[in-house]
């Protein structure tokens, strides 16, 4: 396997750091190993990829990051904090203050409107508070482009609106990773094309964002990408910009 | 401006309305139940306490020879006497509105206006009534079938006729007080009148009834002794006392109706609140099981799990709180309705619409503690709900597997239809939702089921109680007649057959010393009698040989709870005293009914010095089987026969109708059970549509699967209704079962209440068949509502559906 640290800037800390991390799941017909013992660093500012195909570990991977499944073997450090080290409600406080997740079928919540939507993060995490909460929130909705439809119901928009809405909400606490499952994968390409643009000016402005797709078209996108099959890293490459 | 997390709960409150109101009607249906059978059971027993007491009804009542104020004023110094009335009492027979004659007791009350004791409540019209004028009592009017401003007609002793005027209807509750007189539904028809109509009536007015109050009137032991004193008093005046009896100021002539319908209350009142309980508790289940992706989405973006429990405990709060508002005001105002039917029909005053606290405190408490607290378990496994799980849909730690003997069902019969086999698989899945569900369908099915085997059991005893009316038509004279002589005329009459003639009279039961400790009223029957067929619960009946012998009621349990087979009994009859052994225990028509024994004729009408007579003669039709009206038709003519031949006729009545008479208190707890029937059937069947409806709304996203992959409406209908089916059948069978111990608790405590013995148990089909309709109809409505919901969303919007 690639050293993953010939990735990044000698100098530079890993904000996310996993170490031998396996994980099995319990099947009547046997333990079955989703990821086999996996190293990543992923670097403040990247904009990594996981590449792989449907079943290789890419979201087992990201679920190990963001502590909402537990891990086997190995340790997860993510912002200096041994995620799966936490207990249940620091581990959630922590994942709203520290992480923004956004995923493929978006996860709003339908009866709330998208303002709300955007505010429950800040509520539950207790950064932002009154009118302070609304005006971020209409701020990142503002910054998504759907400052007209705030007050809507999910279901009155479109998809890409959709996963725009669930983007604006990860950035609610104003997290400084963000971890996105297929957040593409329902998306027809423009659109597509348009929630990247937004995670490629995340990235610009500092947020660090793992990214995991099936769609190989995308690997130009990202700074890094990491190639995953059979619960294994395959590769490792750094993509050069310009 | 309320933050995010609360607009959560309102928006899931008013975003899906249709399950809101399921909730919050699950929860207000028990609370409704609750409220309205905790209401009854307080007012019922507080008002007929203080209903009652405030009429300053008489602790001690005499019947006696004629006597006049003196007596009156020396039985007032008498220690531990409160008041003294005397009053004069007589049967006249009046006409009735189909021309039948019927005996009317007449109550002439000196200083109406003051009146003391037994104070009577003006409905209508006027009290007192001016001279020749009549005051009814309301309970007993419809017998006469006269109103307000009509005319009756009363039969004076020389054959006269007399029309009064009825200016006033009045509620007396002090009927049936002298339990020796027959109680309440025994009573006949009273008419209020002044002393000075007496004469026009062909009566002296002297007094013959004295009624007492003493000083303890809530201690029966110090009215007894009181009442020895009275009876020294009244007898040192050379006064015969015919009959005498007692009663506690706080002791309604119908307490035991009122303690059946209040054991009634309780057995189902405490079964509400489990069914309630469940209800509730399986309503919430399913609710929070249709949340659980929101809840790993809320965990994802950083809710604590403090924080999503206390989202789902407001939520359930203000359910409780909307099912409360809405179950207050209905139950307040329905238990009412339920008071006031039972009040007019067992004479109860009740003291005006209130609140009653406790049903108040037990709903809030139900409302706000039950749905916490059966919520608590599902909130507690749904914050512990693994995110990645939810969120992807794959969730091996909820897995679910179809139970092994289905499948093996499904392997056998592979003949069945598709969708019955899906179906059947579906309906086990969850076992333990399946077992929630079952529970609570169960319970509520149980409960209507067994109030009408409760109801059958009762109309099974009052056909028994037919055992003691086979004669066709009862007689009785203003005196002893020649049995004999009676026997030949009424030969005489086409239609009769055979003839019997009893001896009665009013005996004192005597305790310890001089002490009365009640009247018991003694019928004489030949041994060899045809017309009655004693219900025995223990001993035997009257045989040749017997002499001193009784067969005794109920009643004497209540009295002597120590009484057995082969005890002895002191009764004093027309002042002498005797001893007599009990033989027997038969059931009657209740305790109310006051001590009552059937004692050899022979034996009693030689005591009365009556050998030969009869004061009550028993009539029946040279045919069997003769119906009401045909009975009715006889008493007419018999009637006009003997007074056409110089009888005087205190009554002629139809068998039937002595019968009607005598289970009407328990046909009030038949009628009563029947409304009650109605309020399980409300909190089943809601609880039934909702719980049903529930479970399809769960599975609105796996309808959107089955019609993305091809099923049909139709299909997707067939497999919802037959699911819905399977579980109500399921639940019907249980609700079956679980009924038999039902009713028989039900039964006992009515039973008890009435005839201070265990119950006798009926089963009637139609519980179970009007159950089975309920859960077949409701099983349908209920599934296919929210499934026609489902299957009119497009697919979309199903498969995004949370």
């Amino acid at each position: 396997m690639a050293s993953l640290l010939t990735s990044a800037p000698a100098s530079a800390t890993p904000i996310i750091s996993l170490r031998g991390v396996k994980k099995a799941y319990h099947t009547p017909a046997g333990d079955f190993w989703a990821l086999h013992g996996i190293d990543l660093e992923v670097y403040p500012g990247e904009f990594v990829g996981i590449i792989g195909k449907s079943g290789a570990g890419k979201t087992t991977l990201l679920n190990m990051i963001s502590g909402i499944d537990a891990l086997t073997e190995g340790e997860v450090l993510v912002n200096g904090v041994r995620v799966h080290d936490l207990d249940e409600d620091r581990l959630a406080l922590w994942r709203g203050r520290t992480l923004g997740v956004i995923t493929q079928n978006f996860l709003l919540m339908p009866t709330l409107t998208l303002l709300e939507n955007v505010l429950l993060p800040m509520d539950f995490c207790g950064l932002w508070q009154g009118r302070k909460s609304a005006e971020r929130a209409q701020e990142l909705l503002r910054q998504v482009e759907l400052e007209e439809h705030i007050h809507k119901l999910p279901a009155a928009i479109s998809g890409g609106q959709q996963q725009r809405v669930a983007i604006a909400r990860a950035l609610a606490n104003d997290p400084p990773i963000l971890l996105a499952d297929e957040p593409t994968g329902r998306l027809d390409s423009g659109t597509a094309e348009g929630i990247l643009h937004i995670f490629e000016r995340l990235v610009a402005a500092g947020k660090t964002i793992v990214m995991v797709t099936h769609d190989l078209s995308l690997e130009r996108r990202f700074s890094r990408v990491v190639w995953m099959a059979d619960g294994r890293l395959v590769a490792n490459r750094q993509i050069a910009l310009g | 401006m309320i933050r995010p997390r609360w607009r959560k709960v309102i928006s899931d409150l008013v975003g899906n309305l249709g399950r809101s109101l399921l909730v919050v009607l699950s929860i207000a249906v028990g609370l409704f139940a609750i409220g309205i059978l905790i209401t009854n059971h307080r007012v019922i027993a507080e008002d007929m306490v203080t209903g009652y007491r405030a009429v300053n009804p008489a602790n001690i009542m005499l019947v006696t020879t004629p006597f006049d104020d003196d007596l009156v004023e020396r039985v007032k110094s008498v220690k531990g006497v409160r008041d003294a009335l005397g009053v004069h009492r007589v049967s006249l027979r009046v006409q009735t509105r189909q021309g039948n004659w019927l005996p009317m007791d007449f109550n002439a009350i000196p200083d109406m206006n003051t009146q003391a004791i037994n104070q009577v409540h003006l409905l209508e019209g006027v009290w007192p009534p001016d001279d020749k004028e009549v005051v009814v009592e309301q309970s007993k009017l419809s017998e006469i079938g006269a109103g307000m401003g009509d005319w009756i007609t009363v039969e004076l002793p020389s054959g006269k006729t007399r029309r009064l005027r009825i200016v006033g209807i009045v509620k007396d509750l002090t009927l049936g007080a002298a339990a020796g007189g027959g109680g309440f539904f025994l009573a006949a028809p009273q008419g209020y009148i002044t002393p000075s109509t007496l004469p026009w009536l062909e009566q002296s007015e002297a007094w013959n009834t004295l009624y007492v109050t003493v000083e303890q009137g809530d201690d029966e032991t110090a009215i007894r002794q009181v009442a020895q004193k009275v009876r020294r008093e009244v007898e040192a005046q050379g006064v015969f006392i015919f009959s005498s009896a007692v009663r506690t100021s706080n002791n309604h002539p119908n307490r035991i109706y009122v303690d059946a319908v209040v054991g009634v209350l309780f057995v189902l009142g405490a079964l509400v609140v489990f069914l309630s309980g469940f209800l509730i508790t399986n309503t919430l289940n399913a609710l929070l099981a249709q949340q659980m992706v929101q809840i790993g989405v809320m965990k994802l973006i950083g809710a604590q799990r403090w924080q999503v429990a206390g989202i789902y405990q407001v939520l359930i709060l203000i359910y409780g709180v909307l099912a409360l508002i809405l179950a207050l005001p209905l139950s307040a105002r329905f238990s009412y309705v339920l008071l006031e039917y039972l009040a007019n029909r067992i004479n109860l005053q009740l003291q005006g619409f209130r609140i009653v606290p406790l049903a108040i405190l037990v709903q809030v408490v139900l409302a706000l503690a039950v749905p916490q607290g059966a919520a608590l378990l599902p909130i507690l496994h749904g914050v512990r709900v693994r995110i990645h799980e939810v969120i992807s849909g794959i969730r091996p730690s909820e897995a679910v597997q179809t139970p092994h003997w289905i499948e093996r069902l499904q392997k056998r019969f592979r003949a069945l239809p598709r969708p019955l086999l899906i179906s059947l698989r579906n309906t086990f899945r969850r076992t333990q939702r399946l077992i929630l569900t079952l529970i609570t369908l169960t319970l509520g099915g149980a409960i209507f089921i067994a109030t009408f085997n409760t109801q059958a059991a009762i109309e099974r005893y009052i056909r028994q109680l037919s055992r003691y009316f086979l004669a066709d038509v009862n007689l009785t004279f203003e005196a002893p007649q020649r049995i004999q002589r009676v026997q030949n005329d009424l030969a005489q009459v086409p239609g009769v057959g055979h003839v019997e003639g009893w001896a009665y009279t009013r005996a004192d039961l005597m305790g310890a010393g001089d002490e009365v400790l009640d009247t018991v009223q003694l019928i004489g029957v030949p041994i060899e009698t045809t017309l009655v067929t004693p219900i025995l619960r223990e001993g035997r009946w009257l045989q040749s040989g017997d002499r001193n012998v009784l067969v005794v009621n109920e009643r004497f349990r209540a009295t002597l709870p120590n009484l057995r087979v082969g005890d002895t009994l002191h009764l004093r009859i027309n002042g002498s005293e005797r001893e007599w052994v009990v033989v027997g225990f038969l059931q009657l028509a209740g305790q109310n009914l006051g001590h009552l024994a059937y004692v050899p004729y022979p034996e009693l009408s030689r005591q009365l010095g009556q050998s030969g007579r009869g004061l009550l003669f028993r009539v029946a039709a040279d045919r069997s089987n003769l119906s009401l009206p045909e009975q009715e038709d006889l008493a007419r003519q018999v009637d006009a026969f003997l007074k056409a031949r110089g009888y005087h006729v205190t009554e002629a009545r139809a068998g039937l109708s002595v019968l009607e008479k005598t289970a009407k208190g328990l046909d009030v707890l038949t009628n009563f059970l029947l409304i009650l029937s109605g309020l399980a059937a409300i909190v089943g069947s809601i609880g039934l549509a909702g719980t049903m409806s529930l479970n399809v709304m769960e599975r609105t996203r796996e309808i959107g699967i089955m019609r993305a992959i091809g099923a049909s409406d139709g299909t997707i209908r067939t497999l919802v209704i037959v699911e819905g089916v399977l579980i109500g059948l399921m639940s019907w069978v249980l609700a079956s079962l679980a009924a038999f111990p039902i009713s028989r608790l039900l039964s006992n405590v009515i039973s008890q209440a009435i005839f201070n013995a265990p119950a006798l148990f009926a089963y009637t089909p139609t519980g179970f068949l009007a159950w089975l309709g309920v859960v077949l109809v409701l099983s349908v409505i209920a599934s296919l509502l929210p499934a026609r919901t489902a299957v009119r969303l497009t697919i979309r919007e199903v498969l995004a559906y949370e």
